[in-house]
């Protein structure tokens, strides 16, 4: 039964042109698709195939090329199968449609990729702050903020042999690895 | 001459000799009775359960949770503080009324543990707020959690513990670092300097420049607004 769905999905996909098709299992499909070519994937998915359940959409920030990778999860309850639908999209000025007429979940998605990643989703109803409310720097899940720099500005580092600690090491305790082992930025270059 | 100055000369405390056996009482039985709130920030508090409950039976000890900030003794703080939560972990430890202790249990109140790197997470602590005593691991077991909270008993027990009075008397110094992390016009509904003039615990560093600060940006509080029922809206058709 799996393996008829599969090839039904699979001539299913033929009719988009430009779209590239690999299986990864009987019930994991992964879809590389041209920006401007997912909604209508998407629509064709959920209208035809029964994948009206939009699990996730996640988001990978590929600065060498420059580019924003989304990743749209899509769930068939009926075949039991997943569609993962790869795009991406220039990292400058980042901003990509809503899915939010089709999936209405996806307003969820898309608010916490704006907040992370700053990608601007049109048509997305809500762009406001989610999680980070009490943030104001640079979205955080960018390849180039630089985490370890904004705590040296804002935050300070334990002390890794402070006197309350002598007597844990007296016991047999205390540090195993010393920082300069684990900070980047304090690595032997 | 010189062998007679040797010998050393014990002061007596002046005053009532019955005061330091009453204060020995009072120390004694208030570490037999302490009501503990438990703020799970983060997986520590998944520790807390066995520890209070027949298997390691914390109430052995005299130690219960309690519900509220204002009748608590101890606050329990299981595991990360990221810079939100921080904000409401001050705020519930300045309505704990004094004698007050911080256990912070968990590596990551200690350095961060494991979210070292976090740009969202505090590292240390005791610069926010005043611990009496940090329970390491990741996570403690329950018996880790056990012989800290004993290890508070005898502290509280012998006079140790009084790191709440630090928090008057260096005042300055909290708030200063509060305000670095939260900004300039950072604010509790709690007054602490009143409260200090109040406990007798002003100190050299209870009021400074991040105090002045304070009152610059200070704005007055007002009575929170009184509303029964629900304010959904109808969806829209």
């Amino acid at each position: 039964m799996s393996q008829q769905v599969a090839h039904w999905l699979d001539n299913l996909l033929k009719e988009i042109e430009g779209i590239e098709v690999r299986r990864k299992s009987s019930r994991r499909v992964r879809v590389d698709v041209p920006a401007d070519a997912l909604p209508a994937l998407l629509e064709l998915l959920q209208g035809r195939a029964g994948y009206i359940h939009l699990s996730a959409i996640s988001c990978v920030d590929w600065i060498d090329d420059d580019e924003f990778e989304l990743v749209y999860h899509v769930w068939s309850y009926e075949s039991h199968s997943l569609v993962s639908a790869h795009i991406r999209i220039a990292r400058e000025p980042g901003v990509y449609l809503s899915v939010y007429d089709l999936y209405q979940p996806a307003a969820f998605f898309e608010r916490d990729i704006h907040e992370m990643y700053g990608i601007h989703f049109e048509g997305s109803p809500n762009m406001e702050k989610f999680i980070l409310t009490e943030w104001d720097g640079p979205p955080p899940m960018r390849k180039e903020f630089d985490s370890e720099a904004y705590i040296n500005e804002h935050l300070s580092w334990q002390e890794y042999n402070p006197e309350w600690l002598q007597e844990l090491v007296a016991e047999g305790g205390g540090v195993i690895i010393p920082p300069e082992e684990q900070r980047f930025s304090q690595k032997k270059k | 001459m010189s062998r007679l100055q040797k010998i050393p000369v014990v002061e007596e405390k002046k005053g009532n000799p019955l005061a330091r056996v009453f204060d020995d009482l009072v120390r004694f039985c208030r570490s037999r009775s302490l009501f503990i709130l438990h703020y799970c920030t983060g997986c520590g508090a998944i520790e807390l359960p066995p520890a209070m409950t027949s298997r390691f039976d914390m109430e052995r000890l005299g130690i219960q949770p309690m519900v509220s900030p204002r009748q608590a003794d101890i606050l329990l703080i299981t595991g990360y503080v990221s810079i939100k939560t921080l904000k409401r972990v001050i705020l519930t430890y300045e309505q704990m009324g004094s004698p007050k202790y911080v256990v912070g249990i968990c590596s990551c109140t200690v350095n961060g543990g494991m979210y070292w790197q976090s740009y969202a997470t505090a590292k240390k602590l005791d610069e926010y707020m005043p611990v009496d005593l940090y329970i390491a691991g990741c996570m403690p077991r329950p018996e880790a959690v056990i012989s800290g909270l004993q290890k508070l008993m005898d502290r509280i027990n012998s006079g140790e513990a009084d790191s709440w009075q630090d928090y008057y008397r260096n005042y300055d110094y909290y708030l200063g670092n509060q305000q670095k992390l939260f900004g300039e016009d950072w604010q509790t509904p709690t007054d602490i300097i009143t409260e200090a003039k109040h406990y007798e615990l002003m100190g050299e560093g209870t009021l400074g420049q991040h105090t002045r600060l304070l009152e610059q940006h200070q704005k007055p509080l007002e009575a929170l607004e009184m509303r029964l029922g629900h304010n959904i809206k109808e969806p829209v058709e």
